[in-house]
């Protein structure tokens, strides 16, 4: 028995494949997804190797949802019991990094997650609740709320939905490399979102033209996600491991090889690894996971070659790199100037910074509407009230109100946040209203 | 009548019984013997036990007779590295490169590659093939051992290496192939399990060729004694394999590494034969005079290991019971440290009041127990001796022996709980389904089992039963086992074929898109059955059934292009029940 160990693993897996889940029997979404995957894990005999540990998935709690998102009009109207397990092996990975039981984890599992937005209707982009930030959450509800946490998001479609839980947040840099907008779903990601008033310049995207590959990738990680990690100190850092930016991706156009993703995690040696999308499950998934884990581990990697000899590899389009690094230019400036930019010529001078975003939900073919109120403070990032109104097809519009609460929020916003609540009443068009407070561990709801 | 002697060769002893099996099929205890084991000598210590026993064999009747024979033969040989040189060629592909796989032996590496769908991907390189054989000849090697990556998903390259041998290398003895011990993925278990198997091959055949001889030469002596002809009688010789069932011994002679590990799995078959199924999670704990081996039992089955059996530091493939093996007996050191007792991990050697000199958990007993075995007079000296650096009188000592030795096994106990319940699961249904297992019962066997198992269940707040004839259990275990043997189906209607590693069959489907969830479970029993018969498995009784089944669609564009069956389908395990008197 392996009670005795001297030194900590250097890998824990969360392996949780959901072989009983699907969206729907033919979706890309589907049971088979992660089957060649495990074949290869299992024939490799990763699960042997003396750096790694298996662990079981825990299933995620209500409070551990509640935390991240507000579900629209229940958690068990929205979700399956597969992404609470999802999720909640993703909080197994963490606890067994932040607990020390092993140095980094890798969650590898499905359903995923990244275009699950803080309000959540339904499901969008193959993903109804953020796997990632909610096991953020968690660290920072049970293992302090001033950790920093970086998010690299390599994925080939925007990190939508992390980047708007964390786009006012000061305790999360955020930052999502992935195939231009205009060519790909969900079509946000410019280099202009760069973070709300209380968190400007910690959201960081950078769109790449359709058809770049491993150089593009990695030169992006060289020249600015690790000079930027540099600086901020992250106490974790995330690598949202999106494979669908793999040559043979049916989804997408980006050209990514398994040796790339290798080598990205080799250079960033995130903390922790959350599986998002990738689609190609049998000529890509196989490779890039085994590559991915060898990496982490420290081992060779350089005879994890896919086994079409690349054929349908196609060199990245003359100029791609150039763009790229005017891309890595730019925010690069934005990045050093980001404490000394004005923020009321952004965000304006009124007390409020409001938005309204209309945002689309393909899965279910939802269309929401949301206005976002952001209270400027000095003393805090500052409350929110954020007000949606959603659609499915011919189904009843549903309107509702959030007043959500930050970490570290200061006593004037709690006093306005709460007399917001107060005030906001189920009627005169509103469905429901709810309150998130995350510090207090509060989350209130009215109809 | 019919005849089963089952032999237990134990660390310490070998244990025999003489089983009878009624009309019903139930078997009844006519004899139990012991021998000290000699380890430089396992068919002295075998014959001695046979002797014993034999007497009791009414000849005069006796139709049918089986010997079941657990040993440690393989695993020791494996344990202290013996056999013969080996030449491992492997093949791999995209993955990890073979020196990160940790062998403990050279591997070969030639070119070729199968993918996880069982699709050649690149040809294999006979070249290589010839020359790594050739340079492997020239170092000394005689066994072969032939490994690909996806094997069981292909065994094409395997095959055609065997051919290369066979004409090309009359010298080298038959190769071990990887398909053929295990239809299961894991490419480094299953380069090891070859490697041993191939490595030991040679020390099993001889081994059982001794042991025919020794059987036959009791029979003769039988014979003569009750002036029966000894050809009346069928004479089967089977070896107790880690899963707890038997193969025919000369069909073992291809696969010797499934016989490792065959004690623990003797323990736990005893608690099988000589025990009511219960429902709740059961321990089986076989106390013995170095270790204690611990299995679990769940609803009446005993746990496996998830991958196979772990040997001499070699992960396999060989389906084996869980069982876990703690430095703990009745012959283990007693030492003081930091102001406590601790018992083991290390053998004393015999216990002072039973003739040898240390201080041991049994000399506790005898003093316990006031001399209803051993010599008490000496026990009260090696306990007076040691009391005098720990303090106390020495029937404390005793006590506190007694304490730490059980406090021992229950940390152990539930050390092996803590990890059963961390144990990964792939579906949603496994996830919700409360896995929080822990120890309901207890059933002991072993020497000390009658005087610990009670006081273990006390301390753990557990029932417990202490099996009947528990110093040798295990004999009645091995004698009480039946054969098992198992094939993986694996059906890919896109490709239009279905793999039987197990039986070298690679068949084209002649409709695939008939090809269904009842078709597959029909080929997968009729093959296990046709293999049970080919490896010597089969018996009458003998029942069939799909153990383990996927089923996937496989989707490719948003079109449905097949369907993905992997079954595994084997004889049901089952024991002889044996009535005690
Ligand atoms: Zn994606
Ligand atoms: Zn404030």
């Amino acid at each position: 028995m392996d009670t005795e160990r001297c030194t900590i693993p250097q890998l824990g897996l969360v392996f949780f494949p959901a072989f009983d889940w699907a969206i729907s029997p033919d979706h890309p979404e589907r049971e088979e997804r992660l089957l060649y995957t495990r074949d290869q894990l299992v024939e490799e005999g990763l699960l042997d190797l003396p750096g790694v540990m298996e662990f079981r998935p825990k299933v995620a709690t209500e409070n551990d949802l509640k935390r991240t998102h507000i579900c629209i009009p229940s958690i068990p109207a929205v979700l399956t019991k597969a992404h609470l397990i999802a999720a909640g092996g993703c909080i197994t990975a963490a606890k067994a990094v932040m607990e020390q039981k092993v140095k980094k984890a890798f969650a590898l599992l499905r359903p995923p997650g990244h275009h699950a937005m803080r309000l959540v209707h339904g499901a969008r982009g193959f993903c109804t609740i953020n796997n990632e930030a909610i096991l953020i959450e968690y660290i920072r509800k049970h293992y302090g709320s001033h950790l920093k946490i970086a998010v690299v998001d390599t994925d080939a479609h925007h990190a939508d939905g992390s980047q708007d839980i964390f786009y006012n947040d000061p305790g999360v840099l955020h930052i999502s490399l992935h195939q231009d907008g205009r060519t790909l779903y969900p079509g946000t990601g410019n280099l202009d979102e760069l973070g709300g008033p209380g968190a400007y310049g910690l959201t960081l995207n950078i769109p790449l033209p359709p058809g770049s590959g491993d150089r593009e990738l990695l030169f992006v990680t060289k020249n600015l996600v690790l000079p930027v990690l540099e600086e901020f100190q992250p106490d974790l850092v995330i690598n949202g491991a999106g494979q669908d930016n793999h040559y043979s991706d049916p989804l997408t156009h980006m050209q990514v090889t398994a040796q790339g993703y290798a080598e990205l995690n080799k250079l960033l040696q995130p903390d922790l690894v959350v599986l998002e999308g990738g689609y190609a499950i049998e000529g890509a998934l196989p490779y890039v996971n085994v590559a991915i884990i060898l990496a982490l581990l420290g081992m060779d990697y350089s005879r994890v070659l896919e086994p079409d000899g690349q054929r349908d590899l196609v060199p990245p389009p003359p100029g791609a790199l150039e763009l790229v690094k005017k891309e890595v230019a730019y925010l690069r400036g934005v990045w050093a100037k980001r404490r000394e930019i004005d923020l009321d010529k952004i965000f304006g001078t009124a007390p409020y910074y409001r938005r309204e975003r209309r945002i689309y939900y393909d899965t279910d073919d939802i269309l929401e509407h949301q206005v976002d109120q952001i209270k400027r403070c000095n003393k805090c990032s500052g409350y929110r009230v954020i007000y949606s109104r959603a659609q499915k097809r011919v189904a009843r519009e549903i309107s509702v109100a959030v007043v959500h609460l930050p970490w570290h929020v200061c006593a004037d916003c709690r006093a306005e946040a709460e007399s917001a609540y107060e005030r906001l009443h189920p009627d005169g068009g509103l469905d429901r209203v709810y309150l998130q407070d995350v510090e207090k561990e509060v989350f209130l709801e009215k109809q | 009548m019919r005849y089963i002697i089952g032999i237990d060769v134990g660390g310490t002893n070998t244990n025999a019984c003489l089983l009878v099996i009624d009309q019903g099929g139930q078997g009844h205890v006519l004899k139990m013997a012991k021998a000290p084991t000699r380890h430089e000598d396992l068919f002295t210590s075998t014959r001695q036990a046979l002797a014993e026993i034999s007497d009791e064999i009414s000849s005069a009747d006796c139709r049918d007779l089986e010997i079941h024979l657990s040993t440690t033969l393989i695993t020791n040989a494996i344990v202290e590295g013996k056999g013969d040189p080996v030449a491992t060629i492997i093949t791999t592909g995209p993955g990890l490169a073979p020196e990160a796989m940790g062998f403990a032996f050279p591997v070969s590496l030639v070119g070729g590659v199968i993918d996880h769908r069982g699709r050649e991907t690149a040809p294999l390189v006979m070249d290589e093939v010839r020359s790594a054989l050739k340079a492997a000849v020239d170092q000394g090697a005689r066994a072969v051992a032939v490994v690909g990556k996806f094997s069981p998903r292909n065994p094409g390259h395997e095959l055609a290496i065997e051919d290369l041998i066979q004409q090309e290398f009359p010298g080298l003895y038959p190769p071990t192939l990887g398909h053929r011990l295990s239809g299961r993925l894991n490419f480094p278990r299953r380069v090891n399990t070859c490697y041993l198997n191939a490595k030991v091959a040679r020390l099993q055949r001889e081994f059982i060729d001794r042991i025919r001889d020794t059987l036959l030469w009791e029979l003769a002596a039988l014979s003569a004694r009750t002036g029966q002809e000894a050809q009346k009688t069928r004479l089967r010789v089977f070896l107790l394999k880690a899963d707890g069932g038997t193969i025919e011994m000369e069909k073992a002679v291809n696969r010797p590494v499934e016989t490792i590990l065959s004690g623990p799995a003797a323990s736990v078959m005893g608690a099988l034969a000589l025990t009511e199924p219960s429902e709740s999670c059961v321990v089986v704990l076989d106390i013995g005079g170095t270790t204690t081996d611990i299995a679990v039992l769940v609803g009446g089955k005993p746990l496996a290991e998830k991958d196979g059996a772990v040997v001499g530091g070699f992960k396999t493939l060989v389906p084996a019971f869980f069982s876990r093996s703690i430095g703990l007996g009745g012959d283990s050191t007693v030492s003081y440290q930091e102001g406590r007792i601790k018992i083991g991990p290390t053998r004393a050697g015999t216990a002072a009041a039973l003739g040898g000199d240390a201080l041991t958990p049994t000399d506790a007993i005898v003093l316990t127990e006031q001399g209803s075995f051993g010599d008490y007079q000496r026990a009260l000296t090696v306990l007076e001796n040691f009391s005098r650096n720990t303090g106390g009188s020495p029937r404390e000592l005793a006590e506190e022996i007694h304490q730490a030795f059980c406090e021992q096994a229950v940390a152990a106990i539930n050390g092996i709980f803590a990890d059963l319940n961390s144990c990964p699961v792939y579906t949603v249904s496994e996830v919700l389904v409360p896995r929080g297992l822990k120890p309901e019962k207890i059933i002991g066997l072993g020497g000390p089992a009658a005087f610990y198992i009670p006081r273990i269940a006390h301390l753990l707040g557990v029932p417990y039963e202490v099996l009947p004839y528990y110093e040798g259990a295990n004999a009645v275990g091995a004698a009480a086992s039946r054969p098992t043997a198992a094939i993986t189906l694996r059906a890919d209607t896109a490709l239009g074929k279905v793999t039987i590693p197990e039986l070298d069959q690679v068949t084209d489907l002649a409709r695939p898109a008939l090809f269904d969830r009842r078709k597959a479970e029909q080929l997968a029993l009729e093959s296990a059955r046709g293999y049970a018969e080919k490896i010597g498995a089969y018996y009458p009784e003998a029942q069939f059934e799909v153990d383990e089944e996927e089923v996937f669609n496989m989707v490719r564009g948003f079109y449905t292009v097949g369907k993905l069956f992997t079954m595994k389908a084997q004889v049901k395990p089952d024991v002889i029940k044996v009535v005690p008197k």
